[in-house]
């Protein structure tokens, strides 16, 4: 095992086809039990992700995104009330594994998992070059030795200095935490890698610099990201394909070479509609009102009070209507 | 007073904060802001635009006197800011902060946190502070006015909640308004929001604003006038098109390349990025502080002299040796 995962680093040469799929998630559903009632997080979330592709998922704060990256993962808080659908990845259904068979043989050696402001959670009296290998050294049984040379190698990767393996992680500054927690998540070689804004804490030209490593990472590896950011310019960097959430629900899933173009679903509209562009002048907008409460959401089309196209029968739940041009969009408009 | 006359003059300010070693021996200084001079005129606004550690932030607690210069002075409305009239300062000043809850009083309701500043500062009788608050509430759009008197922070949405701190800043009637990445904590649909509030707000009142932040492509919605600074002090100063369309200062234009809009092909081509970081502003390099990292660094003049402000275009204004 540990043999497989070190050799799998090399450069991949042939091109798998864009159609063969490493993720698969079906009805995926995740509520949360509160003193108020029951929180619809995540609700009847279905998508798939073909290898080597990466996928940006969109939205506001509160719309479920990272509740779905802790879905897949199974991080899960202790007041789940429903956690059910189907998690497929590489053809092995997720969802039917116990905890213990999950964490180790899917986190890490599946899944590595970037969590938002993980550059602030090193530990602050281990060398960085021992926590970058230590998923190796726990989850793979690799030797000590063998696991630090990986630690360099993959440091090298991510355009972190290797003498900074030696260091603390407050002799470092932010954008170098940033890459030692990047050089972490690709340590094991995982085919799939799920960022949570893992640049919106760092200045521009150091979002600009790790956007460059992550893209230059996914030319040379087998890697699959998932991005999940509320920042549309700096997904569009990195994305192949985009998500976007809104209120718990999936609204619209297009290839980024349309999305960012003309965004089919109207919130997806009005969101790219009030991004601030640097060179072109537009009127931005915005959207007015507020997302709806997750517990009790209402019924039919969540954005519906908000949305300036609705119509008589956005009060019934509209599915996802596939879109000329691959992508699906939930809304009535799209239906024909 | 004039109303087109300059309400804020700073001149060659500096503040430097003390390092110390085991507690009292001194062990150097952290320049945070170095040799910064403007002015800024009655109903004004200005953008202040620098990545985190540029002394951005430090500026403006000088401004509000939370920090004192070392060096160099301050001017507002004509009168000479030091210790002894920060009373009067502040009370003209309103600060936004960058972090809305953060910056409200948890155990307030939203008619006790608008009072404060009255209370605090003696201002009116009873009936017209209540009658100032109705007016706030209704000028930044948190209505009906009634439902929102008693609520606390916690049940507000963030956009309301920085609605709030701009209104809170506003109840003195400032003459100035400090914002320090106002909408860097809200979701892209609320910020445009916001912004528009503030610009509003400012044209209403005939306010200064100063507004900082790290994201460029907000300010050409919000000002016309914008500073760039890098490492403690102003590199470019220009009106926000002619910095969009021609930056000049090597840093400008790579922070400008750095900045995506929204476009697929961003995927399929790697961004040219100076390397580096910024450097230390207890050691700053000799010369221009952005040599270590400029492509077009001149050897012999960039490390070793301090570029002072050259005008290449009328009203743009550049600390660089390129054009001199």
């Amino acid at each position: 095992m540990a043999d497989r995962a070190l050799t799998n680093l090399g450069p991949v040469t042939e091109t798998p086809s864009s159609s063969e799929t490493l993720l698969k998630v079906k009805d995926l559903r995740l509520y949360f039990r509160t003193t108020k009632g029951v929180v619809q997080a995540v609700d009847n979330v279905s998508f798939s992700l073909g290898r080597r592709r990466s996928l940006a998922i969109l939205g506001e704060s509160g719309c479920g995104k990272t509740s779905l990256a802790r879905a897949i993962l199974r991080l899960l808080p202790r007041n789940v009330h429903t956690f059910s659908g189907e998690i497929v990845l590489d053809g092995v259904d997720l969802m039917k594994m116990n905890d213990e068979w999950f964490r180790r043989e899917i986190r890490w050696r599946k899944i590595s998992f970037v969590p938002q402001a993980a550059m602030n959670a090193l530990n602050p009296v281990l060398r960085v070059g021992y926590q970058i290998a230590e998923p190796l050294i726990v989850h793979l049984g690799v030797s000590r030795e063998e696991a630090y040379k990986r630690a360099e190698e993959v440091a090298r990767v991510v355009g972190l200095p290797v003498d900074f393996l030696n260091r603390y992680a407050f002799e470092l500054s932010g954008g170098m935490r940033q890459r030692a927690i990047i050089a972490m998540a690709l340590i094991t070689n995982p085919p799939l890698i799920i960022l949570d804004e893992p640049t919106s804490a760092l200045d521009v030209l150091t979002q600009a610099n790790i956007m460059n490593s992550l893209k230059d990472i996914k030319r040379k590896f087998d890697v699959t990201y998932i991005l999940i950011t509320h920042d549309i310019a700096t997904s569009s960097e990195l994305a192949d394909e985009v998500l976007v959430m809104y209120a718990g629900h999936v609204v619209e899933h297009s290839p980024a070479e349309r999305f960012y173009k003309t965004p089919m679903h109207p919130y997806a509209q009005k969101l790219m509609a009030s991004v601030p562009t640097l060179r072109e002048d537009k009127q931005l907008e915005f959207i007015p009102g507020q997302p709806p409460s997750l517990i009790n959401p209402p019924k039919g089309c969540r954005f519906a009070p908000r949305c300036p196209k609705r119509f008589e029968r956005c009060a019934e739940e509209p599915p996802l209507f596939a879109l000329d041009g691959g992508g699906v969009a939930k809304c009535w408009l799209m239906a024909r | 007073m004039l109303e087109n006359g300059v309400l804020l003059s700073v001149k060659d300010l500096h503040t430097w904060y003390e390092l110390r070693k085991f507690g009292f021996i001194r062990a150097g200084y952290v320049r945070a802001l170095d040799g910064v001079s403007f002015d800024l005129r009655y109903g004004e606004a200005l953008t202040i635009v620098g990545e985190s550690g540029s002394g951005k932030t430090t500026l403006l607690k000088t401004i509000l006197g939370l920090v004192p210069p070392t060096k160099g002075t301050l001017e507002f409305a004509g009168r000479r800011v030091d210790a002894k009239n920060l009373d009067w300062l502040r009370r003209q000043v309103g600060y936004v902060q960058q972090d809305p809850y953060g910056a409200l009083p948890p155990f307030m309701n939203v008619r006790r946190i608008l009072l404060e500043p009255m209370i605090i500062n003696k201002v009116g009788r009873p009936e017209e502070r209540e009658a100032r608050i109705r007016e706030v509430l209704e000028e930044v759009r948190l209505v009906p006015v009634e439902d929102f008197l008693p609520k606390f922070p916690h049940m507000l949405s963030g956009g309301q909640q920085q609605r709030l701190v701009i209104a809170r800043a506003l109840v003195l009637r400032p003459k100035l308004i400090v914002a320090d990445e106002p909408v860097s904590m809200l979701d892209a649909s609320v910020r445009v929001e916001i912004l528009d509030l503030l610009r509003r707000v400012q044209r209403a009142h005939n306010l200064g604003v100063i507004y900082i932040t790290h994201d460029l492509s907000t300010v050409r919605y919000f000002s016309e006038r914008v500073f760039i600074m890098y490492a403690a002090k102003v590199v470019e100063k220009a009106d926000v098109r002619e910095i969009v369309r021609n930056p000049l200062h090597p840093y400008a234009r790579a922070l400008l390349a750095a900045i995506p809009d929204p476009d697929y092909e961003n995927a399929l081509r790697f961004k040219d990025v100076p390397p580096g970081e910024p450097p230390s502003l207890v050691n700053p390099p000799p010369g221009c502080r952005f040599h270590p990292r400029c492509t077009q660094m001149i050897p012999g003049v960039c490390d070793r002299e301090v570029p002072p402000e050259f005008e290449p275009a009328p009203g743009h204004f550049v600390s660089c040796w390129l054009y001199k």
